[in-house]
Formats: C-alpha cells, sequence, structure tokens
C-alpha cells in the first residue's frame, strides 16, 4: 500500500531536483532582440551570487538584451554541457566564469571557433580561448594585504615584528595560491615578522573558528590573523572573542563584498580592521560586453586586469552603498 | 520508548554474530574486555597527544589544559551529536547520508525565524520558536526517511541521497543561497548565539545525547529492537518485531539530532549557512566504524562512537597545535585511524 503513495512522491521529488535549472531560451525573432548567456560556475559561492546579482542589475539597463544565467553547480562537465547547449543557441555575446582551467579550455575554443563573442570572466583557461578576459589579481591583493600588516606592526612596535597567523583557503586552488604568495613577497623582507601558525581551513568559517582555537592555544601572543578570505576571518574572530582575546590582534581578510554578510559590514562592526575588495569583474564585463554587441567595429584588449580596493573603518560605509547590490 | 522488561532480543536463526552474545551478559568478563579495547584505543591516542603536545611557557602540557581538552569536547560536538544518532541508523543496516543536509536545513531555519519572524513572544519564546521549528523541520526530514526507507523498501543509501539532494536544495531555497549572519548585533540572535555557544551548552548537548543514546540501546527494549533489526531482519520479522516503527524512530531521531546540531552550528558560527556540513555525512559514519560498529549492521555500540568522535578530534587538535603540515596531517589521520581500528576489532578473530 505504501508503496503506491510514496512512489510517486519520489517520482516528483526527483523530477523537481533536476527540472529546476536553466530553461532554455528562444531566440526572440523580429525585433532587434539580443542574447547575452552567462556560464556560471557555481551559484552557492557568495561571491558568485554578488556576480549574478550585479550582472542582472546592470543587463537590466538595457531592455533589448535578455540575460540568460546558468549555474554549473562547480561541476566543470555540467559547465562544459551548458556552454555546448549555448553553442547551439547562438548567443549574441556568451560569458564564462569558468570552473576549472583545464577542462573548460576545450570547449570555450568550439564557442569562439563558431563565431560567438566569449568574455572569459574573473578566472584564466590554458590558452586564450577568448575574445576578451577580465582578470583580478590576487597575487596583487596578497600583496596589498602583506603590506597592510607590515604598516600596522610597524606602528604598532615601531619596526616590522610580531607574530602573524594565516589560514588559508582550499590548498592547490589559483586564490590561496596567489593570496600566500603576495603576502609573503612581502612578508619576506622583515625577518621580525613569523608566520606562527598556517592553518588551513578551505575557506569555511566554521573550520577556521576551530583551527584558530588551537593557533590561540599554543601561541599566547597573535598580533595579526591574515585569512583568505572573509569568512575564515570572522570565524578567526570568533575563535578569539570565545577565548576573550580578540582585542589582543587584527583581522583582516580578502574578498570585500557588499551586503549585510558580507566582509565590508564586517570591517564597519570593527570586526575586521581591513578587506581587500577582489573585484567581481561584472561591471567591466558588461561594459565591455555592450559595446561588443552594439558596435563591429570594436576590438576589446585581450586582457582587462582589475584592480583591487583596501576597504577599512573610513571607506566602509562608502564601499558598502556602492558594492550592496540587490536583485 | 519502553522501559526494560523481561523481552529477550530475538536470536537470529542460523546466525550468531559472536558480538551479539558478547553483549548480551550485561557484565559478562568478554563484554569489559570489548570496552576495554576501545579505551585501549583511546588511551593510545591520548598518551600520543600528550607527548606530541607542546609545551606552554611555563613547561605546562597545552594538549592537557583544560580550555584545551574543552576545546575538542566542543569541536566534536556537532559531528558526535549526529554521529550518536548514526550509530542507531547503522545498527538497523541502515545509512542515513541526509545529515548534512539537514544540518544545514536547521541552520538555515533557525537563522531565519531569529531574524525574519516578528512574532510578540520575548526573546525566550523567540529563541524556543526557531529553535523547534528547526528541529521539527529535521525530525520531518528524518520521518521522511524513514518512512520511505520503510514503507517503499528502497535502499537507505539511495533513499538518503536523495533527500541529501534534496533537503540542501530546500535550505539554498529558503535562504536565497546566502549566508544570514546572525547575532553580530544586540538583538535576539544576540542572545541566542552568545546562550548556545558557550561551552557548557555546547558539550552538555553532546554529553546528554551520548547518555540517553546510550541507555536506550543498551536498556530499552527498542534499543534491542534497533539491533535485532539490523542483525537479521528477516528473523526479527519473523518474531513480529515492529520493524518499520523502528525503522522510522532511527530515521527519525537522526533527523532530530542533525537539526540539533545544526541549532549549534547556528550559534556557534553566528551564521544559518546553506552550505554548511557538506561531507559531514562521512565524519559521522567515520565515528561510527572507528568505534567499532559494523556497517552490516546489528553490532555496535554508542560508547564506541564517542570513542571514535574523540579519536579524530584529539588527532586534529595535537597536529594542529603542532603547527603540522595540513597534508602531513591528513596523512597521519589515515593511519592514525586505521591503527586504532586494528585494535579495536582483534576481537573479531577470538
Amino acid at each position: 500500500m505504501a508503496n503506491r503513495v510514496l512512489a510517486p512522491l519520489l517520482c516528483v521529488q526527483f523530477l523537481m531536483l533536476t527540472a529546476c535549472h536553466s530553461p532554455a531560451p528562444g531566440i526572440q525573432s523580429g525585433e532587434k532582440q539580443l542574447f547575452a548567456a552567462f556560464s556560471q560556475c557555481n551559484n552557492a559561492e557568495p561571491y558568485r551570487a554578488a556576480q549574478n546579482a550585479l550582472m542582472t542589475k546592470l543587463w537590466a539597463q538595457y531592455p533589448d538584451v535578455k540575460l540568460v544565467i546558468a549555474d554549473a553547480g562547480q561541476d566543470d562537465n555540467k559547465q562544459i554541457a551548458q556552454i555546448e547547449t549555448f553553442i547551439r543557441e547562438k548567443p549574441d555575446l556568451l560569458i564564462v566564469a569558468p570552473n576549472e582551467r583545464a577542462p573548460l579550455t576545450a570547449v570555450m575554443g568550439r564557442a569562439v571557433q563558431s563565431g560567438i563573442p566569449v568574455i572569459c570572466l574573473e578566472r584564466d583557461i590554458l590558452e586564450p580561448n577568448y575574445t576578451t578576459y577580465i582578470s583580478a589579481d590576487n597575487r596583487d591583493i596578497g600583496r596589498m594585504a602583506g603590506q597592510f600588516i607590515v604598516d600596522y606592526l610597524s606602528k604598532k612596535y615601531g619596526r616590522p615584528q610580531g607574530n602573524i597567523v594565516q589560514i588559508r583557503g582550499l590548498l592547490g586552488v589559483e586564490a590561496e595560491i596567489a593570496r600566500n604568495d603576495g603576502a609573503h613577497d612581502v612578508f619576506a623582507r622583515y625577518p621580525g615578522i613569523k608566520i606562527v601558525n598556517d592553518a588551513v581551513a578551505d575557506w569555511i568559517q566554521a573550520k577556521a573558528k576551530d583551527r584558530m582555537t588551537e593557533a590561540l592555544r599554543a601561541n599566547p601572543h597573535i598580533d595579526v590573523v591574515y585569512a583568505h578570505n572573509d569568512p575564515m576571518a570572522v570565524g578567526a574572530y570568533l575563535a578569539a572573542h570565545d577565548l576573550g582575546r580578540e582585542k589582543e590582534m587584527i583581522f583582516v581578510g580578502v574578498d570585500g563584498l557588499g551586503g549585510p554578510n558580507g566582509g565590508i559590514k564586517k570591517v564597519m562592526d570593527g570586526i575586521l580592521a581591513a578587506t581587500f575588495v577582489y573585484p567581481l569583474c561584472v561591471d567591466k564585463a558588461v561594459e565591455v560586453g555592450n559595446r561588443m554587441l552594439r558596435d563591429p567595429s570594436f576590438k576589446p584588449d585581450k586582457v582587462y586586469t582589475l584592480h583591487s580596493t583596501m576597504i577599512t573603518q573610513q571607506n566602509a560605509a562608502e564601499a558598502y552603498q556602492q558594492l550592496t547590490f540587490t536583485n | 520508548m519502553k522501559t526494560r522488561h523481561s523481552e529477550r532480543p530475538p536470536r537470529a536463526a542460523g546466525r550468531l554474530p559472536t558480538g551479539w552474545n558478547i553483549r548480551a551478559g550485561r557484565f559478562g568478563a568478554m563484554r569489559v574486555l570489548y570496552r576495554l579495547q576501545a579505551l585501549v584505543a583511546l588511551a593510545g591516542v591520548i598518551v600520543l597527544a600528550i607527548v606530541l603536545s607542546p609545551r606552554a611557557a611555563d613547561g605546562s602540557n597545552i594538549f592537557l589544559e583544560a580550555g584545551n581538552l574543552t576545546d575538542i569536547l566542543r569541536q566534536v560536538a556537532v559531528t558526535g551529536i549526529i554521529a550518536v544518532a548514526m550509530t542507531f541508523v547503522i545498527l538497523t543496516a541502515g545509512i542515513d547520508l541526509s545529515v548534512g543536509s539537514i544540518l544545514a536545513l536547521g541552520t538555515s531555519v533557525v537563522a531565519i525565524g531569529l531574524t525574519r519572524w516578528s512574532v510578540p513572544l520575548g526573546d525566550v519564546g523567540r529563541i524556543a520558536l526557531a529553535i523547534i521549528a528547526a528541529l521539527a523541520a529535521g525530525a520531518a526530514v528524518g520521518a521522511l526517511n524513514g518512512a520511505v526507507v520503510a514503507g517503499a523498501k528502497i535502499q537507505p543509501f539511495v533513499v538518503t541521497l536523495a533527500t541529501m539532494i534534496g533537503v540542501r536544495g530546500l535550505a539554498k531555497w529558503l535562504t536565497d543561497n546566502a549566508n544570514i549572519d546572525i547575532g553580530f548585533g544586540q538583538d535576539v540572535a544576540a542572545v541566542f548565539a552568545a546562550f548556545i555557544s558557550r561551552k557548557v551548552v555546547v558539550i552538555g548537548s553532546l554529553l546528554v545525547m551520548a547518555a540517553v543514546f546510550w541507555l536506550v540501546l543498551d536498556l530499552t527494549v527498542f534499543g534491542r529492537y534497533v539491533r535485532a533489526v539490523g542483525d537479521n531482519e528477516r528473523a526479527a520479522r519473523y518474531t513480529g518485531l515492529p520493524i518499520a516503527r523502528v525503522k522510522i524512530w532511527v530515521y527519525t531521531l537522526s533527523g532530530l539530532l542533525s537539526a540539533l546540531a545544526g541549532v549549534i552550528y547556528a550559534a556557534e558560527n553566528h551564521q544559518g549557512n546553506p552550505n554548511a556540513g557538506i561531507a559531514y555525512e562521512l565524519d559521522a559514519i567515520a565515528a561510527v566504524v572507528i568505534g567499532g560498529t559494523s556497517l552490516m549492521g546489528g553490532k555496535g555500540s554508542v560508547s564506541g562512537t564517542g570513542v571514535g568522535t574523540l579519536i579524530l578530534g584529539i588527532l586534529t587538535n595535537v597536529l594542529r597545535l603542532n603547527n603540522v603540515d595540513s597534508n602531513v596531517e591528513m596523512m597521519v589521520k589515515a593511519v592514525i585511524i586505521l591503527l586504532a581500528v586494528a585494535v579495536m576489532s582483534r576481537r573479531k578473530s577470538e
């Protein structure tokens, strides 16, 4: 008996699971309706969600452009399949935020070959299979963070010295490598600056809290926590707060997202001393993409490199206004 | 749940696993030895931790500081609470892959309840309502798991795989893909986070749940049924045990405790996070099997799961205190886990 009731229920559940992604758009004929396709590697990350929100907001200024966002759910195969579908639909512009370098290189090449203008967003691929690449420089961000920390310690002690806890993202990921290397480019010049604990928390706030707890137990004196993203910096703050030591050190993060749950708000609240905006790249992509759509003679640069902004108490409120988007 | 009475557990026809017989006598020598084996493994890891621990400036052992030992208990509380209920599921020869997603649902529901529901109940009432809503959501998903497993006779792996996916989607849908930060201001959520994240509450929740589930498993008829179902389901059926009811209960409890873990997670990390708890099912299953519970069902104990949970927590703690390279940390962990399991499973050859 129960089978008859439950089996259809389960089927419905599976249908709901599989059927909710990206309806393919029909390309409107007649009026000059333009079709911009955006292949997003993973909607689940807050950074990506902010990209989607800004992308939707900016394209909405152009009523003749229809934007479709496909979420690959952090899966290379899924993203390849979605781009293949887009190629068949012949969008006027294809924007790709690749999940990983190697797997996406070939399919983006096929898109270019089939005559679709392709913008590679934020993450590079192995070969220049794009019309233009809009990049953000993580190593530069690492250097800026490193310099901020050196300046802080120099002011605190009169010379650059002190104990740093570094909390790293997922090892081997470009952002983690570059944010680590950039900071170390700076730290290496000052022998008085020591990394007393080099923990890995895979970008996750809860893990950072646990790893920071151990760092606090093992190190009676810590000056700075440098975390590769803001949630991990907040996790470290919560660990120090639990032990009543949050005033002993400052917390520095990266990403600088807007909105009530982003890093900029945490700077405004005095939880983080600084964060470094990792550019969403979307405003540049829409600016360049819009010209590509409308001006056949426009030749975009092969690469646009965007720079970070440091957010501290001084400019946090202003940045919050600028970088908070809602759909 | 009923209390213990004179009913004997059903004997499996034709197959009498030694583990069952050992455990049947409450004060049997074998049983004491079995318990000791788990403790020997735990003691080994603790001794190792003491030896490896760095020293503080005054020469004292950092690992043994009360603060550090309670850190460990707090850190393992979330997985530990899930693992305790997972022990029951695995004892019935089932598995629950949806626990991590239910944890995420729990964090999301409690955060939404605290930040978006304005009910005129006062702080305590609003906190209670948010927690109850989260627990109810988790229990409901668990009950659904149990009902489908027992009613539709679909393998637990498949059923809970589906809910793992679906509930993750539900949590993301409810929160619109974003974390909900709570408790950084002075509102009701701050009261919630400050209270629930206190060590005594977090560790207390783990200890109370472990104690209750231990007693239920060892002293109640329901506990005997749980083992009997996993030991030999056909025999249990012939004996007339309420198999479906037992299964629905264990999955409901698993959902409930996963949501409780979610409530604690939300308080500790000041966030409702729809992406929380990914791969926690593996951590929980690892704690259960390291504790000597058989994935085939029927054999195992809550105390073993406690030991398994602690071994993982202590290892992570002492390796991090020493700032060991995290890749080396993983390799060291693998070796020590296998050693611990080897010590605990030697009884099988007896």
